[in-house]
């Protein structure tokens, strides 16, 4: 058994993007920290526990953009998977999860697993379009926020749970190979031990540099990045703490609410 | 030009669900359009014919097969396909619900055409039809353009009003035999289970990732305390963390509220979030990051650690009532 977890590297959520190039565009700053995308984190920790039940399956972690995503890589062989695969590609600017999903599927189309696993969708941009792309590209089944997974070995299939609108969900078999994305309530994702965070040191991560090879193709684009609308009025309380917490109980007693 | 729309209909997932497209759907084409006349379609799969309501304001595609009494996305991206090819949009538009996030970006990607996630808004701008979104951690926001035709778009559920009108389209049905190898033994479990202290609550006090530790829940539960008729409340993440049961979750995939008011404790502000609580009366927002995304949806804003101020709050609180 053979599984590949699609990572993304992401801008810490208390970082602050700053628009540029005349609001054409959002940049993070120098000092900015990146962490894995916590969704991905579940999908990484959904590959480990069916490695942890049959030790012969092999867990590739595969990430795609510029050379720092290495990091996030690395934390995936920390928690326990086997190898690395690093996807170099520039992001200047918006870059189409289309033409992603089409550079990893290229790649599966040789690497040949058996499942793909990969988060709901990324903490910062939202989308949630790379993961089924790559398994529509590839011509796999696959199922979005999936909160439970169990492998059916001497079917190759996976029986799945996913979440529905309003607290309902649903189960379904679907035949390998195929792909899920996971949202962050199917487990706990595990902390790395010491013996694979010192494997991880030491572990090659594959690279396939795609810098100078890829045109975007002819799709969607982002025109400009403005302020969110203020949506209510958004009145910010002054002064220290007291002074706020007292501001506070006098504008909901004037509203009659306390 | 955008003159050809198609829009998904929703599949009916539970047994309380409408079988008619979203009204809103029907609205945000009209948006697009804006004065260029439009032929809007709306395609609904079903399973029988006697499923098939007609809606206002768009012509309907009915089509049948037995791969469409339960939700896929096999079978929804076939459906898709079928019907674009017969119709051939400018634009396919899809409710961004757990059926639409499954199988829209599967249509795009078929059919390698634009696609365009989440939107919450159409604006113009110099003859360009824009779509919003947000990014960024939902600390700032994006304006698409399609950039070729066909489009995939899906639309934020309850971001468009939902009025009915315009006159009943025409109704076409047409037969599909579409295979299913791949997916099998689908099964609906209904979850869903009522929380009358929450859905009845006039105040709600909601929890985020922010509240850093499960003990100060207790300071979230001391402040609902303070008000009649409260309840408290968790995002996502504190649910599965498993603080709070997940009947206490608000936001897209738990509970709708609009409660006299609605104070939200380190909560981001994702619009998975503000989806279940952004008809409330009033919002405050508690969060130490001035760049909340939470604060562009709120009344009051107060940038202040949790810890600190909620104590505070309860303090002033109980002075008062010694007065």
């Amino acid at each position: 058994m053979r599984i590949l977890v699609c990572i993304k590297q992401i801008a810490d959520a208390e970082s602050r993007p700053i628009i540029t190039g005349n609001g054409s565009w959002a940049e993070y700053g120098n000092k900015t920290a990146y962490r894995l995308n916590r969704f991905d984190e579940h999908a990484i920790e959904e590959a480990l526990l069916l490695k942890n039940a049959d030790p012969g399956t092999e867990v590739d972690i595969l990430s795609i953009g510029p050379e720092r995503v290495k990091t996030a890589v690395r934390r995936g062989i920390e928690m326990g998977a086997d190898r690395g695969v690093h996807i170099n590609l520039e992001e200047k600017g918006y870059t189409s999860p289309l033409l992603k999903a089409g550079l990893i599927a290229t790649y599966c189309k040789s690497a040949k697993y058996d499942l793909i696993i990969t988060g709901v969708m990324s903490e910062d941009m939202m989308s949630g379009q790379t993961g089924p792309m790559i398994a529509a590209l590839l011509g796999y089944p696959s199922a979005a926020g999936i909160i439970g997974l169990a492998l059916n070995r001497s079917k190759y299939s996976i029986s799945v749970r996913r979440e529905l609108d309003g607290a309902s969900a649903c189960s379904m078999t679907i035949k390998l190979p195929a792909l899920v994305t996971v949202q962050s309530g199917i487990n706990r994702p595990r902390y790395p031990s010491l013996s694979n965070v010192m494997r991880a040191k030491t572990a090659v991560i594959e690279e396939i540099d795609q810098r100078e090879k890829t045109t975007p193709a002819l799709c969607e684009n982002v025109h400009s990045v403005i302020e969110t609308k203020q949506q209510r009025a958004g009145l910010v309380l002054c002064g220290t703490t007291t002074e706020k917490a007292e501001a506070l109980w006098q504008m909901l007693h004037k509203k009659s609410l306390i | 030009m955008i003159n050809r729309i198609m829009i998904m209909c929703e599949p009916r997932i539970t047994q309380s669900q409408t079988e008619t497209p979203d009204p809103g759907m029907v609205n945000f084409c009209r948006l697009v359009c804006g004065e260029t006349p439009c032929v809007i379609t709306a395609v609904h799969p079903c399973s029988s014919p006697s499923d098939a309501t007609p809606i206002r304001g768009a012509d309907m595609l009915v089509m049948i097969d037995s791969a469409f009494e339960h939700y896929s996305s096999s079978a929804w991206e076939k459906a898709s396909l079928i019907a674009a090819e017969k119709i051939n949009p400018d634009i396919i538009v899809i409710p961004h619900t757990a059926a639409g996030y499954d199988y829209a970006p599967r249509v795009a990607a078929l059919m390698d055409a634009s696609c365009i996630s989440s939107v919450t808004a159409v604006e113009n701008s110099d003859g360009r039809t824009l779509f919003r979104r947000s990014g960024f951690h939902g600390k700032l926001d994006m304006l698409y353009e399609a950039g070729k035709f066909p489009a995939v778009i899906t639309v934020m559920p309850g971001a468009f009003t939902a009025e009915e009108t315009g006159k009943h389209g025409s109704v076409e049905e047409i037969r599909c035999s579409i295979s299913m190898e791949s997916v099998s033994d689908i099964t609906l479990t209904d979850t869903s289970e009522s929380n009358p202290e929450l859905e009845n609550a006039d105040v709600v006090i909601a929890a985020g990732r922010g509240i850093g530790r499960q003990e100060n829940l207790e300071l979230v539960r001391s402040m609902a305390a303070l008000f009649p008729a409260s309840s408290i409340a968790g995002s996502r993440i504190l649910c599965d963390n498993g603080w709070i049961e997940y009947r206490y979750q608000v936001g897209l995939t738990g509970k709708k509220i609009s409660p006299r008011l609605y104070v939200a404790c380190g909560i981001s502000g994702s619009p998975q979030h503000i989806a279940g609580m952004k008809d409330s009366g009033t919002v405050v927002a508690v969060n130490r990051d001035p760049g909340a995304a939470i604060f562009s949806h709120s009344d009051i804003c107060i940038v202040e650690d949790l810890e600190k101020f909620i104590p505070a709050f309860l303090e002033a609180a109980a002075g008062h009532n010694q007065k």
